[in-house]
Order: C-alpha cells, then structure tokens, then sequence
C-alpha cells in the first residue's frame, strides 16, 4: 500500500500523491488517469502523461501529454496510484 | 435614521453573541465521526454509488474511504447492484458531488411499492 491513510484531504492525502499516479472518476461516465502535478482550493487538477477513458463504449479515448488541467466542478472520485479501468 | 441605529444594534448584538461562542464557522448539522471505521454507503450526483470504510472526513463532506466499491447504473437496467461493481480500494470522495451517505447495513433492497397496475 503506497499510502497511509489520512484524515484530511484538503493538505493531506492528496498532498501525498503530489507526484504519483493518480486516477480520478468524474460524475459522468468519464475517468482520467495522471500524474498528478498539483491542485487547488477547489481542487482543480493539474495533470500530466494523461489517459482519458470512456467507461460506457468501453475503450480508451486520448492519451494527451503536455500537461491538462482539469476542472474540478465534475470530479467524484480520487483514487491515488490508480491505473484506472484497464480492461 | 432609525434603521441605521436598529442595524447598528443588530450588529452589536451579533458581536456579543459570537464573542461568547468564539464564531462558530463551519458547525455541521451531521457529525460523520460516529461513522469512522464503519461501512457507509455513498451515493453522487450523476447516478454513481460507492461504499466503503469510512476513514476520514471534513467539514466541506470530502471523504476518504477504504476498501471502496463502485456500483455502476447502466441505462438498460436500471440498477442492479451486482452488475458492474469494481473494487477501488483507498479512495477520496469529492464533498460537492455527494448526495447522500448512510450506513451499509442501514438498508435493504425492497420490491417497488409503486408499482401501478397498467390500465387498458
């Protein structure tokens, strides 16, 4: 297990994966795994060497480079050194 | 003139009030600390549902869960839990997507009480 569990996330666990990878589900049917550069108050993301994946047609759509930043109004879901739905 | 002093007022007695309490911020009207290490069962907006180990938790509702599942809704049928869940273990659920939390074993899947009888 990479991480320790942390009360906190706001400065805490996702400080933690500053770094590492990251896999983030959003509300819809889209999830995004990066790495995660840093983050903000609302946690917007920066991410780099990202791979978006469509969970309902089941396929990976873009692998985007050059760092994304991602809006932080559709996120649900953390999941720190995720490698998202590899299937 | 008379509202500027009532507002005036108003606002000294709200000074005093908050000087005794010391300005109570963000008072929750849930506390989620009786739900440490509990399994709850998460539900978001957009359909998804999760439940876990709750491990932690902030006033803004971001939580962190363990040993997460995701169930998944599929358009065609409607919502069975078995179908399309996924282990996701050590998760942080964003506050502003949660729509509800209650305990997992606090509920059970039940036939539809309204079901109509289809008429002609």
């Amino acid at each position: 297990m990479k991480l320790k569990i942390f009360y906190f996330k706001e400065g805490r666990l996702v400080d933690k994966c500053i770094g590492s990878r990251i896999h983030i589900v959003m509300k819809n049917d889209k999830e995004i795994v990066g790495t995660l550069l840093g983050f903000d108050d609302f946690v917007n993301m920066v991410l780099e060497d990202v791979t978006e994946f469509e969970i309902t047609p089941e396929g990976r759509r873009i692998t985007k480079l050059d760092q994304i930043l991602l809006n932080g109004n559709n996120i649900t879901m953390l999941i720190p050194g995720g490698e998202g739905p590899e299937v | 003139y008379y509202i500027i002093q009532a507002c005036n007022i108003l606002y000294i007695i709200r000074g005093l009030g908050l000087q005794d309490k010391e300005k109570k911020k963000k008072e929750s009207i849930f506390d989620l600390s009786k739900y440490i290490d509990k399994h709850i069962r998460v539900k978001f907006q957009g359909g998804r549902e999760a439940s876990g180990v709750l491990k932690g938790f902030d006033p803004l509702l971001n939580l962190v869960l363990d040993g997460t599942t995701e169930y998944m809704r599929d358009p065609d049928d409607q919502y069975k839990l078995t179908e399309d869940t996924r282990q996701l273990g050590l998760v942080v659920c964003r506050g502003t997507s949660v729509v509800l939390i209650c305990p997992q074993d606090g509920m059970e899947a039940i036939p539809n009480p309204f079901i109509q009888q289809q008429d002609g």
